[in-house]
């Protein structure tokens, strides 16, 4: 048999599917007039899922092309910005995160170092004042930033 | 028997719900012209700011459905324009509508969709109109063993119609399921699949679940074009910027069969604008194309899948509204919007909530004469939005999904949870699933639940009171038939031609 990704992904799902099952068994119900209880429909749903992977293992579909290594590392530099744009969103604040975080990604997607500033700048500023002022929605102002106003 | 439009006109005409109708319109078609955004992002993105707003439930579903209206008009501008299709539904948009971009004549195709789109989704209004309350009476009937069945005819239907693989399709509708079974469980109490997490009690919040699903994975989706510049190399120029009368003329026939056809797949559930517009497109090749000008920028080949997907686009407000199972990913989004009000959307809606219903759909009169005012004039203008380049696209996108998830409830955990299921999101689309069924199944898992559970309740256990009534019968036969006919017809045809 042909290693396809989607053999692949009908195994994950068939153990996805066991651990939906055992969670589900693990359950503590509590006595109540419902004679279902909360158990039987995600066990359920475990089997359907096993049987719809099994459908998959014995007969893979068609995938996207997967990226290839130079994109597959632009993909995890996109995440991690984004996941430094969550750390630092509340400790720095939203227009510094911001601008650091827009600055970054238009780097990343292909622009030129004082146009992705220009975009970071523009766009941190406008947006909280849209957002923070025009809208009332509470953005973090950052803690370092408290003992100056 | 037409009171609740007329309290809904009374509603919809409003100052604010006039100016929500305009706005929504117009940032939808703004968000659908966006480049690899199409109604579903568009109203991901846009959602949380509704909510911000603060506006009653009526209101927000207004601005809501004006945008996914306007998505659906946005969505052909890169169709015409760049032979790119924004999203499924308007794949079809390009076969005739980048020729006619081609042989210079872009603005009057763009002229002509926003007519034809006009003239679809009017039929289908109408249509919706007329038909919503009538199927609410027969809805009434529907106990919870109805309910469950109607469900399961669904997720039949979305499995056999949505998406090029079944099997995908359904695995995708369960993963949905599961994901909205996360949190406590509203009758007994237990806790499931949190994980001593307390920010997964509550369950895994509908923000969170689109903007993570559609528009970070969209954002990952787009680094692989990111060296494509596509917007960036120029448009077409647009040429004379009025469609002619004898040009939306000769294709009025065109218009009027693909907006019936497009209103009737949209009623289906999980047949969305894709298929409309693909069943619209070969119906008229078939009847009208004599001179096999089809595909070479043949204008009635434009009008027949613009007229078909906003129609599709108003036919799937017809199960939303009366039945509280949407037509489409899209609508199934609405219809998660509608539940965070306590709405839940359904036969008595017509009759408890007028102002919600009635509203709704005065507001699409409204907004379809809006999006036509608005797109004649300034396709041009629009057309600009095009050549936005990704490196501003992408971080504006990003900032509106951080902003949109932390202002649900200003903590961190919500953003965490977003990106990770932005990631299982790109993963999804990498491996051939495609996401509306994964929404539908998260919006409709809850209530499939419940129903069930509630019938069983009823019946003290016995199993079968699923399929005693007759409606609910016919619908466990229906979606049976569904499932089988499309594997056994072929054998059966096979079987008979052998034999001769």
């Amino acid at each position: 048999m042909k290693l396809a990704a989607d053999r692949l992904l009908g195994i994950v799902l068939i153990g996805l599917a066991a651990f939906v099952a055992v969670q589900a068994m693990q359950l503590e119900v509590p006595f109540s007039y419902d004679p279902v209880g909360p158990r039987a429909f995600p066990l359920g749903l475990a089997i359907l899922l096993a049987a719809l992977a099994s459908v998959l293992i014995v007969k893979p579909g068609t995938n996207e092309a997967w990226p290839g290594r130079q994109l597959g590392v632009k993909l995890l530099l996109v995440l991690a910005t984004l996941l430094v744009y969550a750390l630092l969103f509340t400790k720095l604040g939203f227009i510094i995160t911001s601008l650091l975080a827009v600055t970054s990604l238009a780097r990343m997607f292909g622009a030129p170092w004082g146009k992705a500033l220009l975009t970071g700048g523009l766009m941190a500023v406008v947006s909280y004042y849209l957002f923070a002022h025009a809208l009332g929605i509470s953005l973090p102002s950052g803690y370092w930033i408290e003992p100056l106003l | 028997m037409f009171d609740f439009l007329i309290h809904g006109f009374d509603v919809a005409l409003s100052p604010l719900n006039l100016g929500l109708a305009f706005l929504g319109a117009l940032l939808g078609t703004l968000f659908g012209a966006l480049p690899g955004i199409g109604p579903i992002n568009g109203i991901a993105i846009l959602m949380p700011l509704a909510y911000t707003l603060g506006l009653p439930a009526e209101s927000a579903l207004i601005l809501l459905a004006a945008i996914y209206t306007g998505a659906e008009y946005g969505g052909r501008m890169s169709s015409i324009l760049l032979n790119v299709p924004g999203d499924a539904g308007a794949v079809m948009t390009t076969l005739d509508g980048h020729p006619l971009a081609k042989k210079g004549l872009a603005g009057p195709a763009l002229g002509l969709s926003a007519v034809s789109s006009f003239v679809g989704a009017t039929i289908a209004i109408i249509g919706l109109t007329l038909f919503a309350p009538l199927l609410a009476e027969v809805a009434v009937m529907f106990g919870p063993a109805e309910f469950f069945a109607l469900m399961v005819f669904a997720f039949a239907s979305m499995s056999v119609m949505m998406g090029k693989d079944p099997v995908k399709t359904a695995i995708g509708a369960v993963l949905g399921v599961l994901i909205g079974t996360v949190g406590v469980d509203s009758s007994t109490g237990v806790l499931r699949y949190t994980f001593g997490l307390p920010e997964l009690y509550d369950g895994i919040d509908f923000v969170v679940m689109i903007i993570g699903l559609f528009a970070i994975s969209e954002i990952l989706l787009m680094l692989e074009h990111a060296n494509r510049k596509d917007g960036n190399e120029g448009l077409p120029p647009l040429g004379r910027v009025f469609v002619s009368l004898k040009e939306v003329m000769a294709c009025k026939w065109t218009m009027g069969r693909s907006g019936l056809i497009g209103f009737i797949i949209g009623i289906l559930p999980g047949t969305g604008a894709s298929v409309a517009g693909a069943v619209s497109y070969t119906t008229e090749k078939r009847l009208s194309d004599k001179n096999n000008t089809f595909g070479t920028g043949d204008m009635r080949g434009l009008a027949a899948p613009e007229a078909a997907n906003n129609a599709s686009a108003a036919g799937s407000f017809v199960p939303m509204l009366t039945l509280g199972i949407p037509g489409s990913g899209t609508t199934a989004v609405l219809l998660g919007a509608l539940m965070l009000y306590n709405i839940t959307p359904g036969p008595m809606m017509f009759s408890e909530r007028p102002e919600v219903a009635g509203g709704l759909i005065a507001s699409l009169y409204i907004g379809n004469l809006v999006l036509l005012a608005l797109n004649l004039p300034l396709a041009g203008v629009f057309a600009r939005v095009l050549t936005i380049p990704r490196w501003v696209l992408v971080p504006g996108i990003a900032i509106l999904a951080f902003v949109g998830v932390y202002q649900l409830h200003s903590n961190l955990a919500a953003i965490y949870l977003m990106l990770i299921i932005g990631v299982f999101g790109y993963l999804l689309r990498k491996l051939g699933f495609s996401l509306a069924p994964v929404i539908l199944g998260y919006v409709l898992g809850g209530l499939m639940e419940q129903n069930l559970r509630r019938a069983l309740s009823i019946s003290g256990g016995d199993l079968g009171i699923l399929w005693q009534s007759g409606i609910s019968l016919g619908l466990w036969i229906a979606a049976v038939a569904l499932l089988v006919l499309p594997w056994l017809l072929p054998k059966l045809w096979q079987a008979r031609t052998s034999k001769a």
